[in-house]
């Protein structure tokens, strides 16, 4: 059986391509919002009330002091609700050529408040009548910090070239060895510093391997991870336990900064932070700026777009890629520290995969700082609440909210929601002729 | 900048590429290197951009000795280079490509892009290249990318100009106009060497002619030289460049193709709405330039590509989206583009690769065995009939040049029971030798009754081959012409200038 079609000629442009795209992004918000409004909202008894806190459990001698709000939750979901089918529809109908991701990004922030505010709701099934919504961007920015960490670490690593998978491997390299110096020197300085040489050390097994010897890049990554969890396991097992004077658990303290550390809500999530952090805020600053306006950063480019054109201008390809997946590693590895100095004490395995979330973060970022940032604090703040939603008993399993940098990752990946596009000769061994 | 150079050896183990090369290129002259293909160009090129370091001889540049340790030197000293695969980032602008590796910056190492495009617009405006330095590169057609190639060498102060087969990607008006920008380099002092095989290019532009073969300079010869004397140069033996083409009676159309709608791996429309028809006994060769939907067209119908919508018949019946086992039955016979990537398996051996679309038909295998002696007598009959230089029939494939890895996929194909015939750039990086003698035998399958389907980007092999001409720009036929037509006409068709009466 054959069916004659009536001859089309179709043209399929990139930007119609892109605006297919654009359309299935703000679907997706606005489904996003049916669920907040019909479930959270309108599935709330509507005599529910939220109550929302605002004072960090630390910082009770803090000069100012808001008192709980307390909210309709069906009334404060339904508003949740319609904002983002509003920003959904608006993205649709409109296709807005630029910040379709961050209005996506304040769709996913927005949904995570609707359920924080269902989640407290009373009556209730929880035992928390309140939410402390301070608290909880406190815990979220610990981890986003770690995972921006991560995902500079790979920025450096990828605009370059070279995959680093072992973000996860210089992560635990780090918090291993920093705990080991922070117990012996009592020094968060010394401890970063070694957990930089510990991850720079890990960049250069890489390169050496990826770059001398053509390995393949993502399987060199995968070893180093697989080795570095056991061998801190074994080292733990050998060392820390017999003796613990080497992993007394110290975390680092907080260096508040005056006056706007003071800021009600902001302040103690970005001025009352350990070191760590604010080191974080200057690397994010310096490699946006640096790779982007800076001669080293247009030859770190180039090596990782088309490392032919480098070499025929004069830039030594094979130098380049080596000191940026060397200083890429350390910043993991102080990124390792970090988590440390927040954890306290090492224990194997603690990392729990947010090397690979950072990862995630770096390509929903777009192999960009600044995309590695906001895709940093949405994941954190999913993997926070994944691991403390317990406490407020939800009737969805916290797993779920664990799987979302992964889910988010295989949308971009795939094309499903925007387009991302690697540097060209990420991975790709480079050898000269 | 005078350069001269002396007795240029390089080895690759036991293989001499270059073997004491003399060449002495004058300030304002246009120095034109030629040679086939393997001759030895690339890598003296390569020698004397710092690429790689010669065993024995010396650069020469304005009488002083030099030593290049990488191209970054070669350039400082003044030597640019317009690669055949042009050096270009595609996704940095204009600017950015010029100046990496010899940037401006201001405070910070921050880069310097007003200065930057001051020195663009002060080069493009010395020498007529007119181009936007915030344009991004990937966003530009490629006669313009290799106006950006010139001007990152100039912007570096190039006295001396290497082009590495720079013709091969243009449609013939910007052959001309990069040949007029070559004359007025060349009249304000710069040096330039033009490596080429095109004999056409050679005679219109050359001051001088050093032609190589087998690693050597085998002469010098005058651009007033005829391009059968260049060519026997090149070759080495007398080469008859004219294709013998007895007339041919035509039939019914054997390929039908109906408003075709291909993509392409990034989900573009490649082939836009193509309708055409190849008749019995009649080569239809198709020009363009490269990317213009060749390719996607080629690939669906030989079933390596899904078609978006459309037909495609041969004899009648649909292929459309059929398997290209199912394809190959039909009748056609396929030489891919890219035969090292899609025509050959070449850690296999000769005799594996001729029978490689039907390994599983009698008497090549039964019973789900191979019979190995059948397939071994059948490629020696083939190494014979087409006259497939190589050790023996078990000789692993990649070991042989191109020209007789090309041999290997004609004889495959054409020993089959064919009705149609579609090759992809046939001749392509072979040498005279090969070229002729894959030509001789597509006309003999025209002479056969076969419909044949030839897509080519050299100009010269698609009015010499072809009964009929048709064009193709950005996914669209835009003209069918006869072989009769001009130069011109098929220029303007391949810019998708105008539209032509079909011929």
């Amino acid at each position: 059986m054959s069916v004659t079609e009536s001859p089309t000629t179709v043209a399929i442009s990139p930007r119609a391509a892109a605006n297919t795209r654009t359309r299935v992004i703000g679907l997706l918000m606005a489904v996003i919002g049916l669920i907040t409004t019909f479930i959270f909202g309108m599935g709330s008894v509507g005599s529910a009330k939220s109550s929302l806190t605002f004072t960090p459990v630390n910082l009770q001698s803090a000069p100012w002091h808001l008192g709980a709000l307390t909210l309709s939750t069906r009334l404060c979901d339904v508003i949740i609700g319609l904002l983002m089918i509003a920003l959904g529809v608006e993205v649709v109908v409109r296709h807005p050529a630029k910040g379709v991701m961050a209005r996506f990004g304040l769709v996913a922030v927005l949904f995570f408040l609707a359920l924080l505010v269902w989640a407290a709701r009373s009556p209730g099934p929880s035992q928390v009548p309140f939410i402390n919504l301070t608290s909880i961007l406190i815990g979220s920015s610990t981890l986003a910090m770690v995972l921006i960490f991560g995902s500079l670490s790979g920025v450096m690593c990828e605009r370059a070239g070279v995959v680093n998978i072992a973000i996860e491997g210089q992560f635990i390299g780090g918090a291993f060895l920093g705990s080991m110096i922070v117990s012996t020197t009592h020094s968060f300085i010394y401890a970063a510093l070694a957990g930089a040489v510990m991850g720079g050390l890990l960049g250069l097994i890489l390169a050496f391997l990826a770059l001398r010897y053509l390995s393949d890049q993502i399987i060199v990554g995968v070893v180093l991870v697989t080795m570095l969890g056991s061998l801190s396991s074994y080292l733990n097992l050998q060392v820390l336990t017999p003796y613990p004077q080497y992993n007394t658990g110290h975390t680092a303290p907080n260096l508040a900064i005056p006056l706007l550390s003071k800021i009600p809500i902001l302040g103690p999530v970005f001025f009352n932070q350990t070191g760590f952090f604010y080191v974080m805020l200057v690397l994010v600053v310096v490699i946006s700026f640096g790779l982007f306006k800076t001669r080293w950063g247009l030859r770190v480019r180039a090596v990782g777009e088309h490392p032919e054109a480098a070499s025929s201008v004069g830039i030594n390809v094979i130098r380049t890629r080596y000191t940026s997946v060397i200083m890429g590693g350390a910043i993991a590895g102080i990124g390792g520290v970090a988590f440390m100095a927040a954890q306290g004490q090492f224990q194997p395995g603690y990392t729990s995969g947010l090397g690979y979330i950072a990862l995630a973060a770096l390509i929903f970022g777009r192999w960009r700082p600044s995309g590695a940032v906001v895709a940093s604090v949405l994941f954190g703040i999913s993997v926070y609440l994944a691991d403390n939603l317990q406490t407020y008993q939800i009737p969805v399993p916290t797993e779920v909210l664990g799987m979302f940098p992964y889910l988010i990752t295989i949308a971009v990946v795939s094309g499903l929601i925007g387009r991302v596009r690697p540097p060209a000769a990420d991975g790709q061994p480079y050898q000269r002729d | 900048m005078q350069l001269e150079l002396r007795g240029i050896t390089k080895r690759f183990g036991s293989f001499t590429a270059n073997d004491r090369i003399d060449l002495v290129v004058e300030p304002g002259q246009i120095h034109c290197l030629l040679g086939e293909n393997g001759a030895g160009k690339s890598t003296l090129m390569n020698v004397l951009f710092g690429l790689l370091h010669p065993d024995e001889g010396e650069i020469i540049l304005d009488g002083e000795v030099t030593n290049f340790a990488d191209s970054g030197a070669a350039v400082r000293r003044g030597i640019g280079m317009v690669h055949q695969h042009f050096m270009l980032v595609p996704v940095f602008t204009v600017a950015e490509n010029v100046i990496l590796g010899f940037e401006p910056t201001k405070s910070l190492g921050r880069l310097d892009y007003e200065k930057a495009a001051v020195d663009i617009r002060r080069v493009s405006k010395a020498f007529d290249l007119e181009v936007d330095p915030d344009a991004i590169i990937e966003e530009l057609p490629v006669g313009l990318q290799q106006r950006v190639e010139i001007l990152k060498a100039l912007n570096h102060d190039a006295e001396l100009l290497i082009l590495d087969e720079p013709t091969a990607v243009l449609t013939p008006q910007e052959i001309e106009a990069l040949m007029a920008i070559m004359r007025s380099l060349a009249a304000a002092g710069k040096s330039i060497l033009f490596i080429t095989h095109k004999l056409k290019e050679v005679r219109a532009i050359a001051d001088v002619i050093t032609v190589i073969r087998q690693g050597r300079v085998v002469a010098t010869a005058k651009p007033t030289d005829s391009e059968e004397q260049l060519a026997s140069l090149m070759v080495g033996r007398d080469v008859n460049l004219t294709v013998e083409k007895p007339a041919s009676t035509t039939g019914g159309n054997i390929l039908e193709i109906r408003d075709l709608v291909v993509r392409d791996d990034r989900g573009i429309a490649a082939v836009n709405g193509v309708t055409l028809d190849v008749r019995a006994g009649e080569i239809l060769a198709l020009a363009g330039v490269q990317g213009n939907g060749q390719t996607e067209l080629v690939e669906a119908l030989a079933g390596i590509r899904s078609v978006e919508s459309g037909t495609i018949t041969i004899n009648g019946r649909d292929i459309t989206n059929c398997s290209p086992r199912q394809i190959l039955d039909a009748g056609l016979g396929h030489v891919p583009e890219d035969r090292q990537r899609n025509g050959l398996v070449l850690s296999m051996s000769v005799a594996d690769n001729l029978v490689l679309n039907t390994p599983r038909r009698h008497p090549f295998a039964s019973r789900g065995s191979r019979n190995l002696a059948a397939v071994n007598s059948y490629a020696e009959t083939l190494v014979q009939n087409f006259d497939i230089r190589t050790g023996s029939t078990q000789a692993v494939v990649g070991s042989l040049s191109g020209g007789n890895q090309q041999k290997v996929i004609v004889a495959r194909e054409l020993s089959r029971t064919l009705s149609f015939f579609v090759a992809s750039q046939p001749t392509r990086g072979l040498d005279v030798g090969s070229i002729e003698y894959v030509h001789q035998q597509i006309v003999k399958q025209r002479g056969e009754g076969l419909g044949i389907l030839i897509v080519s980007s050299e100009l010269d092999e698609v009015m010499a081959l072809g009964d009929r001409i048709a064009v193709m720009h950005q996914g669209r036929i835009s003209g069918i012409v006869t072989p009769s037509a001009s130069r011109e006409t098929i220029g303007l068709l391949m810019a998708g200038v105008v539209e032509v009466a079909s011929a």
